[in-house]
């Protein structure tokens, strides 16, 4: 079935079709989310803020220029939206966002558990998991958000410098002491 | 153990929206697109407050907003005189344990007083040219004890 590109798409929002819009929002709004969610750690702040970034992407669709992918340029304001809310918070040291996983995210853990392992090892393997989640949450904004777009999201190294502005050698500097910092406070385990 | 921990972070749940955001975004975009009103606003009150203030200047209406600091309210006493041209006029009352307050000449036969007062009921009354006179305005009176009468002046507030 042919798919429209999000070019031709936003074109059209430009031209007036603006319902059109949610056919952007459908298709990444998973994505988006599981970034805002990756950086609050909390699903409601985390619903109201990716919503927030697809309305202040519509409103600024005619600044949208080719030269980005779309998906890049959604980042790039739901980013803009995270940076605002934390400010909002007052929170300017990020450790302190140390939240604790809740029964909603360890159910989601348990979702993740490898198929066909042998059971101890996956119990195993489930507190690892949550563990370096909880590691994840404990890391300064900048090195959390480069873990989560890498690791989670599945983004390049270029991706990434685009969305957060900055050469492709920060990035790469930013994972090595997020890695770093998460087996520090992983301890033994990783080290 | 490098490739232990990547394992792990690329194992990270993914978590979704519990519901589709797109009706969400779309109603969010339809009530901030909503025209005019928030987009103009900033002038519409501009414009308001620029009529409002030439009225002000430029009208009797009454306008002007009260002050009524710590619970006083302002009450603007009339009195037109029957008797032409009457050399003083003056308003006494409970309000001014009944010490007699001379009035302004506004005209050849009309004197007038602003007072400051308490919401309440007063008795009063006027003494034209030292001659008590009840406040041919006022709807109410009581007797006065001395064979007149004096005039009932409330005073609106959240004590009435």
């Amino acid at each position: 079935m042919w798919e429209q590109s999000d070019r031709e798409i936003i074109q059209e929002v430009l031209n007036g079709n603006k319902d059109l819009f949610a056919v952007l929002v459908a298709r990444y709004e998973k994505p988006i989310f599981n970034y805002v969610y990756g950086l609050v750690r909390q699903r409601q702040d985390a619903e109201d803020l990716t919503q927030e970034a697809f309305v202040k992407a519509f409103f600024a669709l005619r600044t949208y220029k080719d030269s980005f992918e779309f998906s890049t340029w959604m980042y790039r304001i739901a980013r803009n939206v995270c940076l605002d809310y934390f400010r909002r918070q007052k929170i300017r040291s990020f450790f302190s966002l140390n939240t604790p996983v809740g029964e909603e995210e360890e159910d989601e853990l348990g979702d993740f558990l490898p198929e066909g392992k042998d059971p101890e090892e996956g119990v195993l393997k489930e507190e690892l998991l949550e563990r370096v989640s909880q590691a994840v949450g404990q890391l300064p904004l900048k090195f959390r958000e480069v873990i989560v777009l890498r690791y989670v999201e599945e983004l390049s190294y270029e991706e990434i410098a685009r969305i957060l502005d900055v050469p492709v050698g920060t990035v790469k500097t930013y994972l090595h002491r997020a890695k770093a910092k998460l087996r520090e406070l992983l301890g033994e385990e990783f080290s | 153990m490098e490739e232990k921990l990547e394992q792990y972070l690329r194992h990270l749940p993914k978590v979704e929206p519990g519901r589709s955001l797109a009706p969400s975004v779309m109603a969010r975009i339809a009530e901030r697109a909503r025209p005019s009103y928030r987009r103009y606003k900033r002038w519409v009150v501009a414009l308001a407050a620029a009529a409002l203030f030439v009225l002000m200047l430029t009208t009797n209406l009454p306008l002007t907003p009260r002050l009524e600091l710590f619970g006083y309210r302002t009450v603007r006493l009339v009195f037109c005189s029957t008797v032409r041209n009457p050399k003083t006029v003056a308003v006494a009352g409970d309000f001014s344990d009944w010490e007699s307050i001379p009035m302004e000449r506004v005209d050849e036969n009309c004197f007038a007083l602003t007072l400051r007062l308490r919401p309440g009921k007063y008795e009063y009354g006027f003494l034209v040219d030292g001659k008590w006179v009840p406040d041919p305005l006022s709807l109410r009176a009581v007797a006065d004890g001395f064979g007149s009468v004096n005039s009932i002046l409330v005073v609106d507030g959240d004590t009435e």
